[in-house]
């Protein structure tokens, strides 16, 4: 249960962040604008159907996602990498706790902070947005904050597992900050590109089946199918779709992103763990 | 059983030999004192014991369990105040203490209170750590090394920012736990400090081991253990030559009517130099004795070893 110490230790510390409390502000007032928007204004922002709690769980993914993206950054990118440039590390190695409990103390730690700020976050903004509607659908909205709290605790062990590789703060920053545009804000040109140059410089009518895989893998991505998986009559009633439809592959269907999530969850670690086990501090 | 022993310790960084084939044995109870000039190989050896770095050859035990394979168990039953650490800014002294009882999750009670009293920060205890001065944060960082009653305390460079009046409390309560049979092994690049408490000292250059020895022992063997220098109003050879009949009388040097005679060791071998001299029928007009501290020593040894190497 060593890890649990740390990771007490951990939040304890890393909810003290400034920068954290102060992305937690502008989300709530941006999350409570969306919800406001997206009850009164359903003209430019409802649904087919006028708005509803599965239209407004679907509408508020995309900013939940990157607020969870964003804080994990800040909360996370120095978890290892900062204690080991500053030399807390050696307090905390001192004790008897394996680098594997400290690593999993460290993505949990951190993690439970992101789950804090989110919870405020959120519930600020589907408090007003619900109050707007004058309705809730409970299993619904369980069942969008459970994909959500696996999301958030997928990109906390991204970033801690990134943080996990160096003993430098910059590498670390570099890292993290790396990972984001390539995989946040690149993805999604880069097939588009190979397919624009294979093709001869001009995209096709029908775009191959393969981009619809690729497209899948940033974290993100994963988070908005697996939710349009776990919530396939919202989805659906709020017109959220991954791509999937009309292509004829095992993985095209939304439960994809489950597999995409459970991969960026082992994989970084296994990296992250195999890299701080074998430093020299 | 020896509660640290290093058997043919090898760390190369690249090209660089850190710690070269350092063989030690520190035995339980003891306060040994780890000597060396800053960058000798002192940290790297006790980053070693650690298991925050790996050796290239070689073994290190830590009471009698091996310092890589099974550092959690070493772990366990030691208490460290580290090198070039950083406290928690963010986090209360109270709480680095509290951390460091959940981690060792140890079996009796720990009183907080009572060990952040003993080490003099209890009144801060409530403040957060980024606001301690250097000094109170080693205070603290001692009090963490502590809880749980630890068999071995390993300390780097303990006195580092200090006041001589935090050093002296440093030294009392290293003294307190050694009586209630902890090992002490602490590190210093500074002989005073080591002289007055240490019962064995081993000193370390370049990453090689150049003497291990009692506090007394060091003193002893070397050559230049005093100076005398003495003022005659002239010297004959048959007066030197008594002089150099003594066996702990290591050299014997005139320039002009000045003598200067150094002496293995110390005590009252020096007075019966100046009897034989007035015996001889020399004048003396002023004598001064020299006694080589340890600090000289240190150097001897240090700048020796590397004039040979460099």
């Amino acid at each position: 249960m060593s890890w649990l110490a740390v990771a007490k230790k951990d939040f304890r510390d890393a909810v003290q962040s400034r920068a954290l409390w102060a992305l937690l502000g502008v989300f709530v007032v941006v999350s409570t604008l969306m919800s406001y928007a997206y009850v009164e204004l359903p003209e430019f922002f409802g649904g087919p159907t006028g708005p509803s709690v599965a239209g407004l769980i679907f509408f508020m993914a995309g900013s939940v996602s990157l607020f969870i993206t964003l804080t994990a950054i800040v909360v996370c990118y120095k978890a290892i990498a900062g204690e080991r440039e500053l030399g807390s590390i050696k307090l905390l190695l001192a004790l008897p706790h394996t680098r594997g409990e400290v690593l999993l103390g460290k993505v949990l730690g951190r993690a439970a902070v992101l789950v804090v700020a989110a919870a405020i976050g959120l519930g600020v903004g589907f408090g007003v947005g619900f109050a707007l509607l004058g309705t809730i659908e409970v299993v619904s909205l369980v069942l969008f904050l459970l994909v959500t709290l696996l999301f958030t605790g997928v990109f906390a062990a991204i970033i801690v597992s990134l943080s996990a590789t160096t003993g430098s703060t910059a590498r670390a920053t570099t890292l993290a900050l790396g990972f984001f545009v390539v995989f946040e804000l690149l993805w999604d040109f880069a097939p588009l590109a190979v397919v624009y140059v294979v093709n001869g410089f001009s995209l096709p009518q029908q775009m191959p089946d393969w981009v619809f895989l690729v497209s899948q893998l940033p974290p993100t991505s994963a988070y908005f199918s697996t939710l349009v998986a776990v919530l396939p009559e919202s989805a659906s009633a709020a017109g959220a779709s991954t791509g999937a439809e009309g292509i004829d592959a095992v993985y095209a269907t939304p439960e994809i992103g489950l597999v995409v999530l459970a991969f960026w969850l082992v994989v970084p670690l296994a990296v992250g763990y195999h890299r701080f086990t074998t430093a020299d501090l | 059983m020896a509660a640290i022993e290093l058997t043919g310790l090898t760390k190369r960084f690249d090209d660089v030999v850190a710690v070269d084939d350092l063989d030690l044995t520190i035995e339980e109870g003891e306060i040994f004192g780890f000597l060396g000039p800053n960058g000798a190989g002192k940290s790297t050896t006790i980053d070693i014991l650690l298991d925050f770095i790996r050796p290239t050859e070689g073994t290190a035990t830590v009471v009698g369990h091996d310092a890589q394979a099974d550092s959690l168990a070493v772990r366990q039953r030691i208490g460290v105040l580290p090198d070039a650490y950083h406290t928690y800014d963010r986090l209360t002294g109270r709480q680095h203490v509290e951390f460091v009882v959940e981690s060792k999750a140890t079996e009796t009670e720990t009183d907080v209170d009572a060990l952040l009293e003993r080490v003099g920060i209890l009144d801060a205890a409530d403040r957060k750590s980024g606001g301690y001065s250097k000094g109170m944060r080693q205070r603290l960082v001692l009090a963490m090394a502590l809880v749980g009653d630890p068999d071995l305390l390993i300390l780097d460079e303990p006195s580092t920012g200090l006041d001589p009046n935090g050093a002296r409390e440093m030294r009392e309560i290293i003294q307190q736990e050694n009586e209630r049979g902890t090992t002490v092994f602490f590190s210093s690049h500074i002989m005073e400090q080591v002289e007055a408490i240490c019962d064995r000292v081993a000193i370390i250059n370049r990453g090689r081991l150049v003497a291990v020895d009692t506090v007394d022992g060091l003193r002893n063997s070397t050559e230049i253990g005093t100076t005398l220098h003495v003022s005659t109003a002239g010297v004959d050879d048959a007066a030197l030559e008594t002089v150099r009949g003594f066996d702990d009388v290591t050299s014997v040097s005139v320039d002009g009517d000045l003598l200067r005679v150094t002496l293995r060791g110390g005590g009252a071998l020096k007075f019966d130099v100046l009897k034989a001299l007035d015996s001889a029928g020399v004048s003396i007009e002023d004598f001064d004795v020299e006694e080589s501290s340890l600090e000289d020593l240190f150097v001897r040894y240090t700048t020796d070893e590397q004039e040979v190497r460099a």
